[in-house]
């Protein structure tokens, strides 16, 4: 707030005050009085009032300016209803009074949306709960009745059942603190888990598996890694080439972190698309490739999930040649010395 | 025989795990009411229990804490519940594995040899297998036949060990792939024809010729 700012908003008072002082000039010119108390009369109601703005200028001022500068420092701004200043003038308890009630109705706004996706959030992890049943019982009837169409079926059921895990992870994905733990896992674990979970596709589409290492061990929850890892082995089935099709996977141990590495052969991402590969919804050329049937959800979830697990994700990739996918964790040297 | 009560309140996965079990050399019984849980399968005096955690009446994790006062039989906790939070929940009531649905079959049929093995109620996983014309250590990853012995590799044990399991019946290739899988060993195409080709020169050498039949487009055959 500046002060001609204020003096602009003063406009009325200040035409009334000069009128005033005219009016008492023009008053005193019939009688004789000394010039100089003329003079003084003006003077002084200007001065007075002039002060008067002045004081009240200020009091304003460092008032607007304490909530500006407290919402700056604030993390969540809509909180500073908590943090008001105290002021001397009445206007500020009517702006408190507003800001309360507005917070308040925004409140209970938020807390309404907050409620209705908690619920249906618990109502998609009820359901996939439910559909695995199906799901289980499918996979073993085509475990008891084995030939080439159930072998078929099985690759069906198996993506099936990826596609469920991604919609329960996608549900889980903004409270991960909620249902996740750390704990020391080997590399090779959750690589392991993740390439069985892919068995029937990978054996099907003759993709041969490349391990090497994978001794490290990490800190981090084994059910979301292995999800993770999951997204990146079926983007490698579903972008393979036709022949020689293969999926490397090998770790790397660097002071400061852990990396895995999962290379495939397949037909790779076009370079100008490789900065979108992580967006929500970005399906790009391969996924308008027919047959790939794309959702852009996978990666988008892997790099959301890795944010929150504080893994780091890089891809790299070549048109024709083939991608990489890094997973970098971080070598916690504290916990291990523990 | 080892026995193994099946608690699962879904029929059909129930009788699913039934003949799957029973296929490979188990006494499978099973709940069909889940009024008197605990008692049933305390009653049941089986080896190994398959619990689900979903059931009528009584929650599995419950009955699993309520068992383990009393009786030492191992459980395997079978769950479509996916997370760190209730595997740790299930193991500290008492569980002895913990498998989420839909389950890789070989990994439960493994987790239950594994555990049975444990408390020695199993016949089903021997250490010798008499195969007539020759015996397979699976223990010391050998071909005995009379005086001679014949070592062989990880994989190689496996796919003879498979065949064994299989023996008069035809395997195609992908089943003994997806059974060499389910053990971590991700062999390719190319790798499992040079491992079985190296399996019929190590069994020419203790003397036994042609024992695996090729037959073409299906797979193989253990005479």
């Amino acid at each position: 707030m500046r002060f001609k700012d204020y003096l602009k908003d003063k406009m009325i008072y200040i035409s009334l005050l000069l009128f005033a002082v005219i009016t008492i000039e023009i008053l005193l010119i019939p009688y004789d009085i000394q010039i100089f108390i003329k003079i003084y009369v003006a003077v002084a109601i200007i001065v007075g009032f002039l002060i008067g703005f002045l004081v009240e200028y200020y009091s304003k001022k460092n008032y607007y300016e304490t909530i500006k500068s407290r919402i700056k420092e604030l993390q969540e701004e809509y909180l500073i209803m908590e943090v008001l200043p105290k002021a001397d003038f009445t206007e500020a308890n009517i702006l408190e009074e507003i800001i309360r009630d507005i917070g308040k109705s925004m409140l209970e706004n938020v807390n309404k949306y907050k409620y209705l996706q908690e619920d249906y959030k618990d109502f998609i992890e009820l359901w996939i709960h439910e559909i695995k049943i199906p799901i289980a019982t499918s996979k073993m009837i085509v475990e008891n009745n084995k030939n080439e169409i159930t072998a078929s079926i099985d690759e069906e059921l198996d993506k099936i059942d990826n596609y469920t895990e991604q919609a329960l992870f996608y549900a889980r994905s903004n409270t991960v603190e909620k249902d996740y733990i750390v704990r020391k896992i080997q590399l090779k674990e959750i690589v392991n888990a993740s390439i069985l979970k892919n068995k029937a596709q990978l054996i099907q589409n003759k993709i041969s598996i490349d391990i090497k290492d994978l001794e490290e061990i990490v800190y981090t929850d084994s059910k979301w890694c292995i999800f993770i890892i999951n997204q990146i082995i079926q983007n490698s089935i579903k972008y393979s080439k036709r022949e020689n099709r293969q999926i490397e996977i090998f770790s790397e141990e660097k002071k400061e972190n852990i990396i895995l590495h999962l290379k495939d052969n397949g037909i790779g991402i076009k370079e100008n698309e490789l900065t979108r590969v992580f967006e929500k919804g970005f399906t790009g050329e391969n996924g308008r490739i027919t047959g790939k049937k794309s959702t852009g959800i996978g990666l988008y979830l892997c790099k959301k999930l890795c944010d929150k697990l504080c893994i780091g994700l890089e891809l790299n990739s070549k048109k024709d040649e083939g991608t990489e996918v890094k997973l970098i964790f971080p070598n916690n040297s504290f916990i291990n010395m523990k | 025989m080892a026995k193994i009560l099946i608690v699962e309140d879904d029929k059909k996965l129930r009788e699913e795990l039934k003949i799957f079990l029973g296929k490979h050399g188990y006494e499978v019984i099973a709940l069909e009411k889940f009024d008197n849980t605990i008692e049933d399968i305390l009653a049941s005096k089986s080896n190994l229990v398959l619990l689900d955690i979903n059931l009528p009446y009584m929650d599995g994790e419950y009955i699993c804490k309520e068992i383990r006062k009393v009786s030492n039989v191992p459980i395997i906790i079978v769950t479509s519940r996916d997370n760190e939070l209730d595997e740790l929940l299930s193991i500290n009531n008492g569980a002895d594995q913990y498998i989420t649905k839909p389950y890789n079959i070989q990994i439960l049929l493994a987790k239950i040899e594994r555990l049975l093995q444990r408390s020695n109620a199993s016949q089903v996983n021997q250490d010798k297998i008499d195969c007539g014309e020759f015996v397979l250590n699976v223990s010391k990853s050998l071909i005995e036949k009379d005086n001679s012995s014949i070592e062989l590799t990880k994989n190689e044990l496996k796919i003879l060990h498979f065949l064994v399991l299989n023996k008069g019946k035809i395997v195609s290739r992908n089943e003994i792939m997806d059974y060499l899988w389910d053990s971590e060993s991700f062999v390719d195409d190319n790798t499992l024809t040079v491992n079985i080709k190296r399996l019929r020169t190590k069994l020419e050498e203790v003397g036994l010729k042609d024992l695996i039949e090729t037959k073409r487009g299906l797979g193989y055959i253990l005479k």
